[in-house]
């Protein structure tokens, strides 16, 4: 089952699962299986932002003033998202692409993937200017034991998914050998470990970037890293995007709105995919006891992000058919929510790309009577 | 002409809602002064999900996130009757 850059079979898309079917062929847009992915790509490219449009000069003084506890807090949250968003810059298309077979979903992955990049180049243009020389930092990312430990269960899943994918794609179903280790591939094993992969990623997209979001955000309450704290807003707003796409995946499994299989899959694994959720959430909260080791920073401590973790996983673990886990049910951080409001998302009116404008231009309807009274 | 409904929220609060007024059902719960769960308030992230035990719904925009069978986001609805929800 060898991947074609141009599948030459006469298909239909309106007919294929989102992964798994036949590969796309024509990148058409005017009609949609499933066309939540479309409007989601729309939206999106509403979005579109460069990191090099925010002002992070002044937030080089702020940084000098930090204590060493909130340097600590502000600089490793930075390379967690560094973590993140480099994993989430490929990922989807290397471990998704091959297997996808609608267009709208394809592009959306696409444009996903890309969004996930730009989060990657605000990094370094928010540490080139704190540091003549960010290098150090950059490097760190591979050495961290702290970061490490999160970034092999984010990319586990990925990884088995992308390497079952190679298997089948150059030999097919069947047992075969690889450096003395037989592996089983077979259709049903593909699609569990998509399954279990989406799930991965909806827990990334859901709670990981969490913890970080609150402690920047805390650090403008209180007038500090204000251009770092426009950057992330924007990039807050994409992964809530990014969460809805994955989000609407698991749902049509489970629904069977899509591939039947997948439905019996989503069942069968319901268990696995709870746990992949619940060690995210314990991991961010050890996150957030790694980060005020050496001090909490005014406005939140490790209790109260760790009550925040818990209160977003409730949300987002309805979202995808789970009961709440956990009693927090009051939102610890009132003030996090007018920073993740999608409107107040601006920088400055006259260079930034403010949604309300965009998505306008996208939808806006002029009938004729509306130019009635205008003469020339 | 304008209808009013009855709002009842997590079994406790009751709200009068009107929904010519143009606010969306989680407005109307601020409005009372309820805790409300929200981030982007436009429809996409779903941080909002309210649970519709009994009463009917509109959307003022078609939201992008997923609304689950029995949900409905209150930062893009209308109630179109009287409504028993969990929020």
């Amino acid at each position: 089952m060898s991947y074609s850059t141009f599948n030459k079979n006469q298909i239909n898309p309106l007919q294929e699962p989102m992964f798994f079917g036949n590969s796309v062929n024509v990148a058409r847009y005017d009609q949609q299986k499933h066309s939540v992915f479309e409007k989601l790509i729309e939206k999106q490219i509403s979005f579109f932002w460069r990191p090099e449009e925010v002002d992070v000069s002044r937030d080089r003084v702020d940084f000098q003033n930090l204590t060493e506890s909130e340097k600590h807090i502000f600089i490793s949250n930075l390379k967690y998202q560094t973590l993140l968003d480099s994993v989430q810059g490929r990922s989807p298309n290397i471990a998704l692409l091959p297997i996808v077979s609608i267009p709208e979903l394809e592009t959306w992955i696409e444009t996903w993937s890309f969004f996930e990049t730009i989060h990657s180049r605000s990094y370094t243009h928010i540490l080139r200017n704190l540091f003549t020389d960010p290098s150090q930092v950059f490097e760190d990312i591979v050495i961290n034991e702290e970061i490490q430990k999160r970034a092999n269960d984010i990319s586990k899943y990925y990884d088995d998914l992308i390497f079952y994918t190679q298997l089948w794609q150059t030999h097919g179903e069947g047992e075969i050998e690889v450096d003395g280790e037989v592996h089983n591939v077979t259709m049903r094993e593909l699609k569990k470990k998509l399954f279990l992969c989406i799930n991965s990623v909806n827990a990334l997209e859901a709670i990981r970037f969490y913890v970080s979001f609150a402690c920047t955000f805390a650090f403008a309450e209180r007038d500090l890293m204000e251009g770092n704290s426009k950057i992330i807003r924007l990039i807050a707003r994409d992964e809530n995007l990014h969460l809805v796409s994955t989000q609407n995946i698991l749902n049509l499994w489970q629904y069977g709105k899509d591939d039947p299989e997948m439905k019996e899959i989503a069942e069968e694994l319901r268990d696995e995919a709870l746990a992949i959720f619940m060690k995210a959430v314990e991991q961010e909260k050890e996150w957030a006891h790694y980060l005020f080791q050496h001090g909490s920073m005014i406005g939140l401590n490790e209790e109260i992000l760790c009550q925040y973790v818990e209160y977003i996983a409730n949300m987002r673990m309805e979202a995808i058919g789970f009961d709440a886990p956990f009693k927090q049910r009051n939102n610890p951080l009132p003030w996090m929510n007018k920073y993740l409001v999608s409107d107040n998302v601006q920088v400055a009116p006259q260079e930034a790309e403010i949604t309300s404008y965009l998505v306008g231009q996208i939808d806006s309807s002029v009938s004729a009577s509306d130019l009635g009274d205008f003469e020339l | 002409m304008s209808n009013t409904f009855k709002v009842r929220v997590n079994g406790q609060h009751e709200l009068t809602v009107d929904p010519s007024e143009g606010s969306s059902l989680l407005e109307a719960m601020e409005a009372a002064g309820l805790e409300t769960r929200y981030h982007c308030r436009d429809g996409f992230c779903g941080a909002c999900r309210t649970q519709v035990k009994t009463g009917t719904i509109a959307y003022i925009n078609e939201p992008l996130a997923i609304v689950r069978p029995g949900d409905c986001l209150a930062c893009c609805c209308v109630p179109t009757s009287d409504l028993d929800i969990d929020h």
